[in-house]
């Protein structure tokens, strides 16, 4: 087993054990019953979700100082990462609001800007997508991420004053009983597992997919020979 | 050299060169139009519920317009390839940049004054000092973000299609603030005074935040 093998082992072991948490230590909410369970991974995946963005948003600062290429590689992983949790927190909101306001979707601040979040970042992964692979695509989807990370406060910050639906936050404020704090707490550090564990796996593939672009294969040099042509590699 | 006059000089020379052409605001104005009636027969629109409609069909309008407008900013010069000898002049990439801009919020304005007037127009609804203010205002924020964005895809392959998917998320404060101000000045309400704030505050984050990015985005 290799040592991202063996990570990605203890990430799924770690999610299976905040699973055991969350539907068996955790109380049933008095009011909201069993479906406030969504609290825990909801929560926790939006966090991890912010912390994804913030890779993203560290890589391409660094690579726009730097032009190192690690850092932008980071930054793709953390990109495609942090989509897969800000779209997990998304879908299990919108099923605890049907079930406690009656509606998948409300315009509600909170709302508004994670669609938003998921919107710039899916755009993110779109630019790398139409883009060809180099420093301009790197620095372009630099200047993205980093404005996207500015743009979601601010977009928050102005649907404030609209009537909010979205229940502030209950962690600070000690509303929640011990246990479900406890459960949430470690739901939320598994989460964070997972996702470094994710975001380290993406990097190896972007590296090897950019070495790949780097070294021609042996099929593409061997096309290049032909008679009468200029051998030698191609890009 | 002195950066404003090196912005100003750009800008002139993009209001020169659209004066000649007369391109982009009559097709601009058109647009507007275009989507005014696409509006009216969207919606049933009479006079009772104009006033909660026609903010919509104005912010939709100008955010596309602006899309066009933007988007052509750096078309002359990728065709001509000017950029560059643009930036091998002492001029700084951010004057350069500010001078674009600059003169594409100048070809929205321009159509704004079509916009505004055929919207009192068509769905008589009132066009204050108030409206105008909250467009023009929201106009300046959209063209240092648009502006910046159509820079960086200038040179992608794909820059029709990667325009409009970063430009319009990015733009949403601005739609949030300015629809507000907009729906409160046509009597609806919501505070004006404080969605006014809020676009100058916008106004001033992202006009700072392009022109720092602007040298990377430039200065090749």
């Amino acid at each position: 087993m290799s040592r991202l093998e063996k990570a990605s082992a203890g990430a799924v072991a770690l999610m299976a054990l905040a699973g055991a948490a969350i539907f068996f230590y955790a109380p049933t909410d008095f009011l909201q019953g069993a479906v406030q369970r969504i609290f825990y991974l909801h929560v926790s995946s939006a966090i991890a979700a912010y912390g994804c963005f913030a890779v993203v948003l560290l890589g391409g600062a660094i690579f726009l100082r730097t032009e190192n290429y690690a850092a932008d590689r980071w930054a793709r992983a953390g990109a495609l990462v942090g989509v897969v949790f800000t779209t997990v927190t998304l879908v299990m909101g919108m099923l605890w609001a049907k079930k406690v306001w009656g509606a998948f979707w409300v315009w509600d601040a909170r709302l508004t800007s994670t669609l938003v979040l998921w919107i710039i970042y899916a755009g993110y992964l779109l630019v790398r997508r139409l883009t060809e692979p180099g420093r301009q695509a790197a620095r372009l989807a630099a200047v993205v991420g980093i404005f996207g990370f500015v743009d979601v406060p601010v977009v928050h910050f102005s649907v404030t004053w609209w009537v909010t639906h979205h229940p502030g936050p209950v962690i600070i404020n000690d509303a929640l009983p011990p246990q479900m704090l406890a459960t949430f707490l470690f739901t939320m550090l598994c989460t964070l597992v997972l996702a470094a564990v994710m975001i380290t796996i993406r990097y190896r593939i972007e590296t090897l997919m950019d070495l790949k672009q780097l070294v021609p294969s042996p099929v593409q040099v061997v096309i290049t020979r032909e008679p009468g042509g200029v051998a030698g590699p191609v890009q | 050299m002195n950066p404003f006059r090196a912005a100003i000089a750009v800008a002139r020379k993009d209001l020169v060169s659209e004066w000649r052409t007369r391109e982009m605001v009559p097709a601009l104005a058109q647009f507007v139009v275009l989507a005014l009636l696409i509006g009216n027969f969207g919606f049933q629109i009479d006079s009772r519920n104009a006033p909660s409609i026609a903010p919509g069909i104005l912010w939709l309008a100008l955010v596309f317009a602006g899309l066009i407008a933007f988007g052509r900013t750096f078309a002359a010069e990728r065709e001509q390839s000017s950029l560059e000898a643009m930036l091998m002049t002492p001029a700084s990439p951010v004057a350069i940049f500010a001078g674009k801009a600059l003169a594409a919020s100048v070809l929205l304005i321009l159509c704004e004054v079509v916009l505004l007037p055929a919207l009192w127009l068509f769905f008589g609804t009132p066009v204050s000092a108030g409206v105008v203010l909250a467009v023009i205002l929201a106009t300046i924020g959209m063209a240092s973000l648009g502006c910046l964005f159509a820079a960086i895809v200038a040179r992608v392959r794909a820059r029709e299609l990667l325009l409009p998917l970063l430009t319009l998320p990015l733009w949403i404060p601005f739609i949030i603030a300015g629809g507000q101000a907009v729906q409160s000045a046509m009597g609806l309400p919501g505070s004006y005074d404080q969605a006014i704030g809020l676009l100058i505050d916008f106004d001033i984050l992202f006009v700072v935040l392009t022109s720092l990015a602007a040298r990377f985005v430039l200065d090749e």
